[in-house]
């Protein structure tokens, strides 16, 4: 099983890495990265904070593109173009290909967001001489961020078009950011308001759990523990929805 | 070898239900060439796309060496070529092979020699190291058929293999369709073009909205009808 998930995540890696769409999107992020180093010049005695804060935004942006675009593709282009025959009349379960297209984006995020991170170091040590150890940290949770709503687009994907797979996908990373908001506004609410707030509250992810940024820009390097609680809360998250996502995809007939 | 009893499907189209395989039972036996024809809409490639696992039965069974259709047991003895197959764009036809060598868990080395061998003879040596998406209709159909032999399979399921090829094509692949036969292959496969069918298979079954109108090897129909296949399918379609 592992030799056909792996031939898989590789052949997913691979059919992503063809896609000019993702050169473009790394390529301007990593232009937008450079860039900040003349926004940091702009600021009064902010050139590490400005550096930090618009690069890490920068790159979780791009991510997000790269998911909304090519993560609701994944598995429609398998279909449109036939290959779905290909590899599911062949001794491959369902569930195996799904998580080999979600581990080859993964890949692909991976290696975007590496190339993203790299510029971010480059910039942020040439401005200030120095990289806190808090930016790795505040990289590495915006490469999670962007698989676990990789997870949420492949879901969507499963049972929807890709135009609204992704407005679908957009619409959690908005609420999994407002995660604060929304149960601020749930306190104030009629009671029937109040629990549906609760209920988006609870059931869609808190992505702010995955936002480091601040960290960094006060170089408090995350404890074990904070980093342990995020690692699983992306785990728990993310297997949930494979699992809901296999579930729709089992019954998808080609 | 392939065992189907009572295979109903049905799809839903505007809440409407549509049957397109109705209660078809057949047995392909163990070195036998079976073909499938039938009229376009007849509910050929849906009963392959059943027999592939690509599709759920709503009613009735399908056994393939013994396993149900769609088990990872069942899929590790056939070999799918589908219609209009298609590959990915980015791989190169020894990639391609490559892929479906691991999909069945084929060793490096073993996969190797047969992906030699197999691109050898359905003529696509020369065009091994070139990107699928640089082939024509014809070169595409040499390599889905190439691709449905990597697993040495006991069942060689077709779906209209020779549709759409030149006449210098077809008459080729035919070759290897009964070359594979002298084999000894299991094979069984969806056509509409009956010269061929006539050709190539031991049994045949037309298969008409869903449904078995005729079925019997192509020698016994035509003899005992005293018409010609292409007339005898022709009647049958219009007397349903």
């Amino acid at each position: 099983m592992r030799k056909v998930l792996w031939a898989i995540t590789l052949n997913t890696f691979r059919e992503t890495l063809r896609d000019k769409l993702l050169y473009s999107l790394v390529g301007f992020a990593v232009l937008v990265i450079a860039a900040s180093l003349l926004a940091g010049s702009v600021s009064l005695g902010q050139d590490a904070r400005v550096i930090q804060d618009f690069s890490l935004t920068a790159m979780l942006a791009f991510l997000l593109i790269i998911t909304y675009f090519i993560g609701t593709q994944l598995v429609f282009k398998e279909v449109e173009r036939k290959t779905i025959y290909l590899v599911l009349s062949k001794p491959v379960s369902r569930e195996t290909f799904y998580l080999g297209k979600f581990l080859g984006l993964c890949l692909t995020i991976l290696v975007a967001g590496l190339i993203m991170a790299v510029m971010f170091v480059i910039v942020l040590f040439a401005k200030t001489h120095s990289v806190p150890t808090a930016a790795y940290f505040a990289a590495g949770a915006v490469i999670l961020e962007a698989w676990l709503l990789t997870a949420v687009s492949l879901l969507f994907s499963s049972f929807t078009s890709p135009l609204s797979s992704a407005i679908y996908t957009f619409g959690v990373t908005l609420i999994g950011h407002g995660s604060a908001t929304v149960w601020l506004l749930s306190q104030k609410a009629s009671p029937v308001i109040r629990t549906i707030l609760e209920g988006v509250y609870y059931i869609f992810p808190n992505l702010e759990k995955f936002n480091l940024r601040n960290d960094v820009v006060f170089n408090l390097t995350p404890s074990a523990s904070q980093v342990g609680l995020i690692l699983l809360y992306f785990a728990t998250y993310t297997v949930f929805l494979l699992i809901l996502g296999v579930a729709v995809f089992r019954k998808d007939e080609f | 070898m392939l065992v189907i009893r009572n295979l109903t499907k049905q799809f839903y189209q505007r809440n409407e239900e549509i049957t397109v395989v109705d209660n078809l039972s057949l047995t392909v036996k163990k070195g036998q060439v079976f073909g499938l024809i039938g009229p376009n809409g007849a509910g050929k490639t849906t009963t392959v796309k059943l027999v592939a696992g690509l599709l759920f039965p709503g009613k009735g069974k399908i056994s393939i060496g013994g396993f149900p259709a769609g088990t990872l047991e069942a899929k590790r003895k056939i070999g799918f070529m589908n219609e209009n197959p298609q590959f990915y764009y980015h791989l190169k036809a020894r990639e391609v092979m490559e892929f479906v060598a691991d999909l069945f868990e084929i060793e490096k080395t073993v996969a190797t020699k047969k992906i030699d061998v197999l691109l050898k003879e359905v003529g696509l040596k020369d065009a091994k190291e070139l990107a699928v998406r640089k082939f024509s209709k014809g070169m595409h159909q040499r390599l889905a058929f190439a691709v449905a032999q990597i697993n040495n399979p006991e069942l060689l399921i077709l779906d209209e293999p020779l549709d759409g090829l030149d006449p210098l094509g077809r008459l080729d692949f035919k070759q290897m369709i009964l070359k594979l036969k002298k084999s000894g292959a299991t094979i069984f496969f969806s056509s509409h073009i009956l010269s061929d069918v006539e050709e190539i298979c031991d049994e045949v079954a037309i298969l008409h909205k869903g449904k078995i109108i005729a079925q019997g090897s192509p020698k016994d129909l035509v003899k005992s009808s005293k018409q010609s296949l292409e007339e005898l399918f022709v009647r049958s379609i219009r007397n349903a």
